[in-house]
Order: C-alpha cells, then sequence, then structure tokens
C-alpha cells in the first residue's frame, strides 16, 4: 500500500513561510491499497488539496467509492469535509467510519458542524455524494476498501481517539494521531494493535518540556512516541500532528531528538520518517 | 489609528507556498486607536498570532481589555477564537460583538463552537472575563473614543458591516457580502442557484436597494473600506449563492460612497499570490481608466496602515 500525506499539523493550520517544508494544514492522510482502492484517514484542511487530485480519475465523474477513517471529531480532523470537492458530486460514495455509540450519533456530530450558524452548506444532506456513516466496534476488524481494518480507543484529553490497523497482505499500517497516554503509556489492547506494524504513525505533537505545560490536551511527545514503537517494535515510526507553533527547524529538531529517544529504547533498526505535505510512502 | 491585517483568506485557511506573500490565514483585522486597547474585527485563524502578540503588552499579566467585532459566525471568522492566548490569562476582559439571534443567545452560538466533542477546551474554561454583547442592525456605540456602527450584508445567516470613528478618521470593514443585484440571502438555504441578471421579485429587489443604500450610506467618506472581493466575474456567476462579490463590485460601493481606498480582502483559498496580483492589478488598472478618486490595495498578512492623526507619524 502507498501512503500519502495531505496535512500533518495538530489542532489548527498554520500558514506562513515558516512551515512551507512540513506544510501548516491539518491532520488528512490517503492510503491507496495495492489493489486500487482509497482509505482517506481524517479530513482536516489537508483535505482540500487530496479532493483536488481525485478531480480527474473517477471521482471527477461521480463514480468515485472512497473508504473515510475519522479518529474524532475534534476540528483540526473534520475542517476539510465542507472542501472536499468529490464529496459535491452526485454518485461519489463514502463509507465514513468513526468512533460513537452508534452510527446515528456520529452522523449527529458531523451534521453539527454543517450547522448553518458556522457553515453556509447548512446539513451533510446537501453533499450531493453518499456518506454512509458508520461506527467501529473498539478491537474488531472490519473489511473495508479490499482489506482488515481495526479501530481501538486510545485516551485523547476529555475524550478519545481511535487508532486505526490496516492490514493488507504481509504488510500493516497503523494510524495513532492525539494520543495522551496515561502514565505507563499504551494499554495492552492498543500496544497489540501497534504490535509488529510495518509502518507506525503516532502523534508527535511536542516536546516533552512543552508537553509537561499543557498536559491536559491529550497529546504526545516524541519521547511517548518512541517509546511506543520501541515496545511495539514496528519496522518504521512516523511523526505526526506537529503543534501549531512549531516552524520547520522545530520539526527538525523534533525528528533529531526522536531518533536519539528510539536509539536509547533499542529501536536502531527502526526507521523514522517525520511526516511532510506531499511525501509518499511505499509500505 | 492603526489598521493591521492578520488573516485575509476566506472559507478556508490556506498553508503552503502559493500564499506566502498574501498570507493563509482566514479574517482577523486589528484596529488599534492611539495609545487605546486594540479593536479586532472576525477571529479566523489570523487571530492566533494577534493573540500571542497581545502577550507581551498588558494582557500578558491580566490587565487588558480587547474588543472582538464579528461579521458572522461562519468557521473561518470565527476559528481563531479557542486559540487567542488572552483567553486564557486571568483577569483580561474581552467584550464580544455580533449580531443578535432569533432564535438563541450569542453566547450558546459561541459554547457550541468549543464543546465536546469538537474542541477539548469548554468556552466555561477559559480564565479571562468574557462578555456577549447583541447588536441589531444600525446599532450604534462606543468603544473608548471610537464609535461603532453596523449594518447588515447580503450573505447567508446574515453578517455585519461594521464602521469604526477614531482619530479623524473612518474604517468600513465589510465582509462576506454577495452584490445585493440577483438573490437574496437570509436564513434558508438556496440549493439552486439563480439566474444572475434575471428579474427579480420586486420585494426582494427592494430589501436588496434597502440593504445596499445602507451599506453605502455608512462607508460615506471612510478612508478606508475593505471589502470582500473573493469572486472573479466567472466564479460569481458560477455560484451567486455563496455571498461573495467581485472587485467590480466593491468599486462601485466605492465610488457611491466616496472612500479614499478600497481594500480587497476574503481572499479565496485557491488564489495563488500570482492570481491574487493579477487581479489586483488589473482592479488598479481598471479605476485609473475610469479616473476613479480612490486608490485600490489588496490586503496581506502584515499590512498595516496609518490612519488619520497618525497618518504619516
Ligand atoms: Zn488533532
Ligand atoms: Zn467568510
Ligand atoms: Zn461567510
Amino acid at each position: 500500500m502507498r501512503v500519502r500525506f495531505w496535512g500533518v499539523r495538530g489542532s489548527i493550520p498554520a500558514p506562513g513561510p515558516e512551515t512551507n517544508r512540513y506544510g501548516g494544514n491539518t491532520s488528512c492522510v490517503s492510503v491507496h491499497t495495492a489493489s486500487g482502492e482509497l482509505i482517506i484517514i481524517d479530513m482536516g484542511t489537508g483535505l482540500l488539496s487530496l479532493g483536488n487530485s481525485l478531480l480527474p480519475t473517477e471521482f471527477g465523474k461521480g463514480a468515485g467509492k472512497a473508504t473515510i477513517l475519522l479518529s474524532h471529531a475534534h476540528w483540526d480532523h473534520i475542517q476539510g469535509l465542507g472542501f472536499f470537492a468529490p464529496v459535491f458530486i452526485p454518485g461519489n460514495q463514502f463509507v465514513l467510519w468513526g468512533h460513537a455509540k452508534s452510527s446515528s450519533l456520529l452522523e449527529g456530530i458531523l451534521e453539527g458542524q454543517m450547522n448553518p450558524n458556522f457553515s453556509p452548506l447548512y446539513t451533510l444532506r446537501n453533499l450531493g455524494a453518499t456518506v454512509d456513516v458508520r461506527a467501529v466496534i473498539p478491537g474488531e476488524p472490519f473489511e473495508a476498501a479490499g482489506v482488515r481494518i481495526t479501530g481501538r480507543p486510545n485516551p485523547h484529553g476529555s475524550t478519545t481517539a481511535l487508532a486505526f490497523r490496516i492490514d493488507e497482505g504481509d504488510r500493516s499500517f497503523v494510524y495513532a494521531s492525539d494520543v495522551g497516554y496515561a502514565p505507563g503509556g499504551p494499554s495492552p489492547e492498543v500496544l497489540e494493535l501497534y504490535r509488529g506494524a510495518s509502518a507506525l504513525l503516532h502523534d508527535c505533537t511536542y516536546t516533552p518540556e512543552h508537553q509537561e505545560k499543557r498536559r491536559n490536551r491529550g497529546f504526545s511527545s516524541y519521547e511517548d512516541a518512541a517509546d511506543a514503537a520501541a515496545r511495539a517494535g514496528v519496522g518504521r515510526l512516523i511523526m505526526f500532528h506537529y503543534d501549531q507553533d512549531y516552524a520547520d527547524t522545530d520539526v527538525d529538531a523534533l525528528h533529531a531528538s526522536c531518533r536519539a529517544a528510539l536509539d536509547a529504547r533499542g529501536g536502531q533498526a527502526i526507521e523514522l520518517t517525520a511526516a511532510a505535505e506531499g511525501l509518499e510512502l511505499e509500505i | 489609528m492603526k489598521v493591521r491585517f492578520w488573516g485575509v483568506r476566506g472559507s478556508l485557511p490556506v498553508p503552503g507556498r502559493l500564499t506566502n506573500r498574501y498570507g493563509g490565514n482566514t479574517s482577523c483585522v486589528e484596529v488599534r486607536p492611539r495609545g487605546d486597547w486594540p479593536i479586532i474585527i472576525d477571529a479566523g485563524t489570523g487571530i492566533r498570532r494577534l493573540g500571542k502578540s497581545m502577550m507581551e503588552s498588558a494582557f500578558g499579566d491580566g490587565r487588558g481589555t480587547a474588543h472582538v467585532l464579528i461579521s458572522h459566525t461562519h468557521w473561518d471568522h470565527i476559528q481563531g477564537l479557542p486559540f487567542f492566548s488572552p483567553f486564557y490569562q486571568q483577569g483580561n476582559r474581552v467584550h464580544v460583538f455580533a449580531r443578535q439571534r432569533h432564535d438563541t443567545h450569542l453566547q450558546a452560538v459561541f459554547a457550541s463552537q468549543t464543546e465536546d466533542p469538537y474542541f477539548p477546551v469548554p468556552l466555561s474554561a477559559l480564565r479571562a472575563e468574557i462578555e456577549f454583547h447583541e447588536l441589531v442592525e444600525g446599532s450604534q456605540f462606543e468603544i473608548g473614543r471610537a464609535k461603532v456602527t453596523c449594518t447588515r450584508l447580503n450573505h447567508p445567516w446574515i453578517a455585519m458591516a461594521y464602521r469604526i470613528d477614531v482619530d479623524g478618521a473612518a474604517i468600513v470593514y465589510c465582509s462576506d457580502t454577495a452584490p445585493f443585484s440577483d438573490v437574496l440571502l437570509e436564513h434558508e438555504f438556496i440549493r439552486t442557484p439563480p439566474q444572475v441578471g434575471g428579474v427579480l421579485d420586486p420585494a426582494v429587489a427592494e430589501k436588496l436597494a434597502s440593504m445596499r443604500a445602507g451599506l453605502v450610506a455608512m462607508c460615506r467618506g471612510a478612508d478606508l473600506l475593505i471589502y470582500d472581493t473573493q469572486f472573479t466575474p466567472e466564479e460569481y456567476r458560477a455560484r451567486p449563492h455563496w455571498g461573495h462579490s467581485t472587485p467590480d463590485d466593491a468599486i462601485h460601493v466605492a465610488r457611491e460612497a466616496g472612500v479614499k481606498t478600497l481594500c480587497l480582502y476574503h481572499h479565496a483559498p485557491t488564489r495563488t499570490d500570482e492570481q491574487q496580483d493579477v487581479i489586483l492589478h488589473a482592479t488598479q488598472e481598471l479605476c485609473r481608466t475610469a479616473g476613479e478618486p480612490f486608490e485600490v490595495i489588496a490586503a496581506y498578512e502584515g499590512l498595516e496602515l496609518a490612519l488619520g492623526d497618525e497618518e504619516g507619524a
């Protein structure tokens, strides 16, 4: 499978020359499976460019199909939906998987962002394409886009965010953004979800010093990310969801520190990649 | 007074190399009367950096007072509020002004922006003292020495334009609005766009005409008119019901109201710096050829203008 990053920033888009290299758009990742299906993970502002890139394909003709995985409904993970061109083209079909007690509750949450107070779209029903909303049952694998997907909630401040594992043949990609572990790190179930993944994309919002000051927000430091990756024995760790105040040079430093943290935990064999807008990885 | 642009983009923040010069942050303008607290118009993502700069002053020790005028609550005009640092410092006072709603209180609208599951910090957890003020069309009030007036615009769910008079100068902030010619935008969702240039129902035509007259009257003699010019003429014809104008529409209002400077604003998210340059230069050329008495500029992040008593200072 091929993973591409469309938005790698956390909390709020951070435009400006100082974020040109890693990018200022909020969370959005695409996964093209080996069999050619499309999975979109999270719908931050990066979704605008992903959508435009899909217009020359069957999505431009209203014959596109994609699976969307939603980690949670914080603004930086849903704001792009109203700017995703394929969703306005009748005929396109999306199945959206997220975390809620029921799919109708999840639909209500997405409906809330289209509320006319906030958006000129008024309601999800004005989108054109069909969006079939489904609730993920934690730990229970489901088939979508021809691959096996499993979701498990991680603590995230006062709420939770789903981590997803996508398995295709002997390759696996885990997406774990927006994670604030309790002391002791990932739960045994979550560690199992990460276990031996070809690539683990992990929340790497800030340095441990900054995390200390903003603990209640529920994000990871590079140490948390390195720790999870080393303990789960993954092949590659992908840093993601950088703090909105970090310039490219700060992310460079975060990258170097994360490398050292991995090595210190016996993770010398783990490849390390700092996610950047436009970067594409073959898993 | 000084006017500084912190966010000039419409609809969605657009980071990236292609928008570095004009800037990718959404709507936020700071108006600073001489020696007084800032008056902030709109709270798009640009307010994040403004808030940080304010923390270098009295707001850093919780002794600041700010006034925020909200044109309307579409995301691109309020998304930055939860990232406005002065909110998190005890002792600061922030007054938020927006149009009164017929169905709910302003505070409830803002509270739902940050409630679970959309944002981790609820409105009630902010440390500053926040007071909401509900406005109606034609409201007039004072903020320190500044005189503020407002009038409604033609935009889905209705937006307000503001005029601020202080230090011997006047600015008008007019965003977001459609022209007043083809479609009346209020609370109903418009599914299929009307034909541009078609014949209007007389009642609708009258309402639009009086809305426009109210705006022109409010702009009368302003030193600076900041205007939503998100659309090119082709884009407008395709989406007249989205509630945005073209530079042409702004020119007509600027001419009738006799303003000194027209500032293009609320740039389309898909517009690159080079495309925006082309729009600016074409608009300037058009006005020069037509002998318009006003100057045309385009807003960009970091642009600061000194007006009235502070001109040339
Ligand atoms: Zn996030
Ligand atoms: Zn707007
Ligand atoms: Zn608007």
